[in-house]
């Protein structure tokens, strides 16, 4: 990002830069950045949260009018308190976590966990008027069962064309997390996303079945494979064994 | 969840440790008061507008999202899953400030919002981008903006 800046800024427009790792950024020397202490992913800070938002994207903006660089480097000191836990927030009811985890029980627990996300999944649709699902260019459910198949060990043939199966892979399964991401956070509990996520992945049948597609891609000898199950399946912050 | 303290501290270390260019000059434009500017924001989410083609890698180029764009016809195709998402889907402001800059521009503290604004992915290698980067500032000056607001995830 603080590249970008120094090219843009090369050729006559001023920039200004929200920076989420420090390090980086004193490394970088953009013209101008207001370091925030927020999660990765959240630049300006808390959703549905339009005050605290402007008061950070302003910040930014009135780094323009000082004269003092190249280059500046602030820190916006607030919080995001939207990282708090919220108590009053339920999961979503899922069969329990424990169960036939083969990949063939994981691909059936998964196919049947989907369609009971449903009525919260459009609750979520009908309180915010959008969802992020959609990079696979299927439905939940085709996207839940290419997914399925995988688990299964199988190799299924990408449904898309231009998509090889490792690509459809990566987005289907990019498509199966915001859909039960957004389902969990339906109603008006303001839970954290170490709240949805710890339920995600350690509860519902959709995290098991995604450590276990890793595992299995991991072993597989197709790199692409490979190279999609180390980086673009599990996060970083919760890789574990499966045992 | 993800803070840099989350990491792994093998990838929190390459992150912030992560080679940036050498760049030899310290590029530095003015411009009027905050108040008369126009404003653009550039991502470097992987945005894709629905539909579109998603990032399939790291990809140099950049896309295009015009104004009119509404919450949901935007996506995130990042190749990186170690941020948070959660926090886009409920509230694209978080990752995309569009009606925050509306507003700041209704208000007077802007001069006025870009008619388009673009995205990059931002785990590309910076010398691939150059290029796409550099023809991006012609496309906004066309537009007459003389401000960006730079989005990292």
């Amino acid at each position: 990002m603080g590249a970008l800046g120094h090219y843009l800024e090369e050729e006559g427009i001023a920039t200004v830069g929200i920076s989420l790792i420090r390090p980086q950024t004193e490394n970088t020397k953009p013209p101008r950045a207001l370091w925030v202490p927020f999660e990765l992913g959240r630049p300006f800070g808390p959703p549905s949260d339009p005050v605290f938002q402007k008061r950070v994207l302003l910040g930014a903006l009135r780094l323009l009018e000082r004269d003092s660089g190249p280059v500046i480097i602030e820190d916006f000191t607030e919080d995001d308190p939207r990282a708090q836990r919220d108590p009053a927030w339920q999961p979503p009811a899922v069969p329990a976590g424990a169960g036939d985890n083969s990949g063939d029980g994981l691909a059936k627990r998964l196919g049947a966990e989907i369609p009971r996300l449903q009525d919260a999944h459009r609750r979520w649709v009908a309180q915010n008027g959008r969802t992020t699902v959609g990079l696979s260019g299927l439905a939940v459910s085709e996207a839940g069962h290419y997914v399925a198949e995988w688990v299964r060990g199988k190799s299924p043939p990408s449904p898309r064309e231009g998509y090889s199966p490792p690509l459809l892979l990566r987005f289907a399964v990019d498509d199966v997390k915001a859909y039960y991401l957004e389902a969990a956070a339906a109603g008006t509990a303001r839970p954290s996303s170490r709240q949805l996520g710890d339920w995600f992945w350690n509860e519902s049948a959709a995290g098991s079945a995604l450590y276990a597609l890793r595992d299995a891609c991991l072993a597989s000898d197709d790199e692409r494979l490979k190279l999609i199950a180390g980086n673009f399946i599990v996060p970083a912050a919760r890789v574990r064994s499966t045992g | 969840m993800t803070r840099l303290t989350d990491l792994p501290p093998a990838q929190a270390k390459r992150l912030a440790e992560l080679e940036c260019p050498d760049f030899k000059t310290r590029p530095w434009v003015t411009g009027p008061a905050l108040s008369r500017r126009r404003v653009a924001i550039v991502s470097s989410a992987g945005l894709v507008l629905r539909g579109e083609d998603p990032f399939r890698g790291r990809d140099p180029d950049y896309r295009v999202i015009p104004s009119e764009t509404k919450p949901d016809e935007l996506l995130i195709s990042h190749i990186s899953i170690n941020f948070d998402r959660t926090g886009f889907q409920e509230d694209w402001n978080v990752v995309f400030p569009l009606d925050r800059l509306n507003e700041l521009a209704s208000e007077g503290s802007i001069g006025s919002v870009a008619a388009t604004h673009y995205s990059f992915m931002g785990a590309t290698d910076p010398a691939p981008m150059e290029p796409h980067a550099r023809q991006l500032a012609g496309r906004l000056k066309s537009d007459q903006v003389d401000a960006v607001v730079l989005s990292p995830v």
